[in-house]
């Protein structure tokens, strides 16, 4: 990688000094903070509504504090951001937001309202049926509300052209960030995996102002770029955990490209349509539907095999790399069928049970290494 | 040890159980008689309606685990890349339908037709059905039952479920062929209303003292309500374990020698240890007289409409414990601490159910320190022995019932 580059990628590091280096630096000037838990969380409205919305994710370390609260048996996602509640450094924010995904995540939000104080909470009720007419009048709905919600608490109002705007600036993010995608995709080579997923974890901590501006010059410089042959094995990582970088560096230090991801907080938070005309809320819902579903909602008629299939192809993937995070039940059913299909296809994959608010163990890289040995490229 | 006067009516539900489980097995073999697998808290109504016999994969797991046999069938969906970590259930039905083996006559029960999941027991269902739709190829209707995080349900959520139950009505219809009529509906609605008001009113009766049976009763006398509400059986059934369980009052009949103390119990059963709980406890003079489980299975939505049966239904559906957040829940709890005279309650905190599990501690918190009622956290599982332990957990009750003594003795004193 040229130092150029280096030099573009270098303003999205921010956050790994603090992953929240960005929101309480907006904090500090005045501005409103909401953190979400889920990307299924409108951010769009918060945005209109007038907040800088910002994903919550855990930290490294134990959990003392959401341990007295939640079981042993509850995922580290779950314990690592209760935790952070309770110690009250999430007290930077001004609204926190909760999407009902799955059983944890539901009822990890209502621990959250009864134990951590000061903060307002929103929860958004996602319908779990995710295609259809009948879902669709239910997901209006709900939006609505939540829009109502977010008026009542923020006191701003939320005009039809102001969540337009707001719906502008996002759908214009993630066309960034697939047209960035689709580069690696084309050329692994650019920049290895885990520069990768600075941008990409950025993504989610930034002004999507701010991210865009980056976005694009870094784009302009990768277009230049012309394609060198890449003789390393392509890995493909999928999984929800959420600060994936650790693992992904770990991964990579194997003599492997991750060149691709299924992750929630990763690219599959930017593969969603276009809009159309219409009214702004009946496009959010529709958007929100046409997402590929999140393992814990159910979508008739789709196959989970599928994203993962399109991706091995089209970007020539070696192997798949499943990070499952311990007790995150929607991904551990899927893994049994979408393991059975690679198969079928001639891709290896490789399971690597993880925890997120723990380093990267010794043994997750030994095994990687000898997954890689055997992918023989 | 306390000596039990065992309850009559079991014999006639394990004749009406077999009769249906005899059924369905024969309909396997009956391409006219079509099968369905179903979760606990689906609208069974509509299948009884158009003459499908529904299968329960909950109830034949659970039985697996109380004949002791699911860790082996577990191990064979583990086998298949399964975590262990996912509900002991799901391993064990997905064991069962992948091998066959299974707890009915040894083997598995009857292959579906088509399969409905509805989600206001937990999201677990829905992986585990999505698996099942794998397996066996065959139609899955998926009815989406938003969890209600107020005390009142939203109407929104109402409409939602009114849409999912009238679509539901119509696709069961094309399965079978034969459109099931708004009468035989609202027939079956009745006959089912009849039977959720028995339940109810069964498990009301052991707030008399002595109960005239306890909660590890009531697990088993579950299972006609969960798989035939909405038929003639299931109504006649509980009309005769009323009419016993009223007949054991008058007659002073209790489950103990001596009832001293009244638990209730949170969390489903842990079928596998239902023996050595219920005389762990009988040794302290304890009687668990009610649970949230049990009680599961009689919900009725606070404000429905009675004059539109399909949206009290739909009402009804959103209205369970356990589709509702922890305020809803802590309500409930205090209302069976009083209405049952409760010395104590006994939360199972089931590895197996993070719907039901996950707020627990925040509810056990609350009941001690908000309302003074002594709480008893078991970490267990309800149907993978692999982490039981006889001799923790009986110290533990040991523990907790010293702690309920005492403290009914300094209420005395």
């Amino acid at each position: 990688m040229s130092s150029d580059l280096r030099e573009l990628i270098q303003p999205f590091a921010k956050v790994h000094e603090d992953l929240y280096y960005f929101a309480k630096k907006a904090k500090q000037e005045g501005e409103k903070v909401a953190g979400f838990l889920c990307t299924y969380s409108p951010q769009e409205l918060f945005h209109a509504g007038g907040y800088f919305p910002v994903r919550v994710i855990g930290e490294e370390g134990g959990t003392p504090l959401a341990d007295q609260w939640l079981q042993p048996y509850a995922c580290s996602f779950a314990k690592g951001v209760l935790n952070l509640g309770l110690t009250g450094d999430f007290s930077f924010l001004d609204l926190v937001v909760f999407s009902h995904t799955c059983d944890t995540m539901q009822n990890l939000a209502e621990v959250w309202r009864r134990r951590v104080e000061g903060t307002p909470i929103i929860v958004v009720s996602t319908p779990n049926l995710n295609a259809g007419e009948i879902a669709l009048t239910y997901l209006k709905r709900e939006l609505t509300r939540v829009k109502e919600e977010v008026e009542r608490i923020s006191g701003n109002k939320i005009t039809e052209e102001r969540l337009l705007e707001s719906m502008k600036l996002y759908e214009q993010h993630r066309n960034n960030m697939n047209r960035l995608y689709q580069l690696r995709q084309a050329n692994p080579s650019l920049m290895t995996g885990t520069e990768m997923f600075t941008v990409v974890l950025s993504s989610f901590l930034m002004k999507k102002e701010e991210h865009n501006k980056l976005l694009e010059n870094l784009i302009k410089e990768l277009e230049n770029i012309s394609p060198q042959e890449l003789k390393k094995p392509r890995i493909l990582v999928g999984g929800s955990v959420c600060q994936a970088q650790g693992f992904i560096q770990s991964i990579e230090s194997a003599g492997v490209v991750v060149s691709d991801d299924d992750l929630c907080m990763g690219s599959r938070s930017y593969v969603l349509p276009s809009m159309h005309q219409g009214e702004p809320i009946d496009m959010l819902a529709q958007m929100y539907l046409s997402r590929i579903p999140c393992p814990a909602f159910h979508k008739p008629g789709y196959d989970p095999a599928e994203s993962y299939l399109e991706k091995v192809k089209n970007g020539h993937i070696d192997g798949v790399i499943f990070l499952q995070t311990k007790f995150c039940d929607p991904y551990a059913f899927n893994y049994p069928y979408l393991r059975k299909r690679l198969e079928q296809e001639g891709i290896p994959s490789l399971l690597l049970e993880v925890e997120q608010n723990q380093p990267v163990p010794e043994a997750f890289r030994t095994r990687v290494e000898a997954f890689v040995e055997t992918l023989n490229k | 040890m306390s000596q039990r006067v065992s309850i009559r009516s079991t014999a006639k539900m394990k004749e009406l159980m077999g009769f249906y489980y005899m059924m369905a097995k024969a309909a396997e073999n009956d391409p006219n008689q079509k099968i369905a697998w179903i979760t606990s808290g689906g609208p069974v109504e509509i299948l009884h309606a158009g003459g499908v016999i529904p299968i329960y994969p909950e109830n034949v797991a659970a039985m697996a685990g109380t004949l002791k046999i699911s860790d082996e069938i577990c191990a064979i969906a583990e086998e298949q890349g399964f975590s262990r970590d996912l509900c002991s259930y799901a391993r064990t039905d997905i064991g069962s339908a992948l091998s066959g083996k299974g707890p009915i006559m040894g083997t598995a029960s009857p292959k579906p037709d088509f399969l409905v999941c509805c989600n206001n027991i937990c999201g677990t269902v829905t992986k585990w059905y999505e698996e099942l739709q794998r397996i066996f190829n065959v139609p899955l209707i998926f009815i989406d039952a938003p969890f209600q995080y107020g005390i009142k349900d939203r109407p929104e959520a109402i409409d939602y479920m009114e849409a999912q139950l009238r679509r539901m009505i119509d696709q069961v219809g094309e399965i079978t062929g034969n459109p099931i009529s708004w009468d035989k509906f609202m027939e079956t609605l009745d006959l089912a209303d009849r039977a959720v008001k028995l339940w109810r009113e069964i498990q009301d009766l052991l707030q008399h003292k002595p109960a005239p049976m306890n909660s590890f009763d009531t697990f088993i006398h579950l299972a006609p309500i969960v798989t035939l509400r909405g038929t003639q059986g299931c109504i006649e059934y509980y009309e005769t374990l009323k009419a016993e369980m009223l007949e054991r009052i008058e007659q002073g009949i209790g489950t103990l020698e001596k009832e001293e103390y009244r638990l209730g119990w949170d969390n489903l059963a842990i079928w596998y240890k239902i023996k050595f709980l219920s005389e762990r406890f009988s040794q302290h003079n304890a009687a668990l007289v009610v649970s949230t489980y049990t009680r599961s299975f009689c919900y009725q939505a606070e404000d429905r409409d009675i004059s539109n049966p399909l949206r009290a239904m739909s009402a009804d559906y959103l209205a369970g414990y356990i589709n509702h957040g922890l305020d809803f829940r802590e309500r409930e709890l205090y209302q069976m601490v009083k209405d049952f005279s409760l010395d104590g309650l006994v939360m199972h905190s089931n590895r197996s159910c993070r719907a039901y599990s996950f707020g627990q501690y925040e509810l056990a918190r609350t009941m001690e320190d908000k309302y003074g009622v002594p709480v008893l956290l078991i970490e267990a599982d309800q149907n993978d022995t692999r982490m039981w332990s006889d001799e923790q957990v009986g110290n533990r009750i040991d523990a907790f019932m010293e702690r309920v003594a005492s403290k009914r003795n300094k209420n005395i004193a």
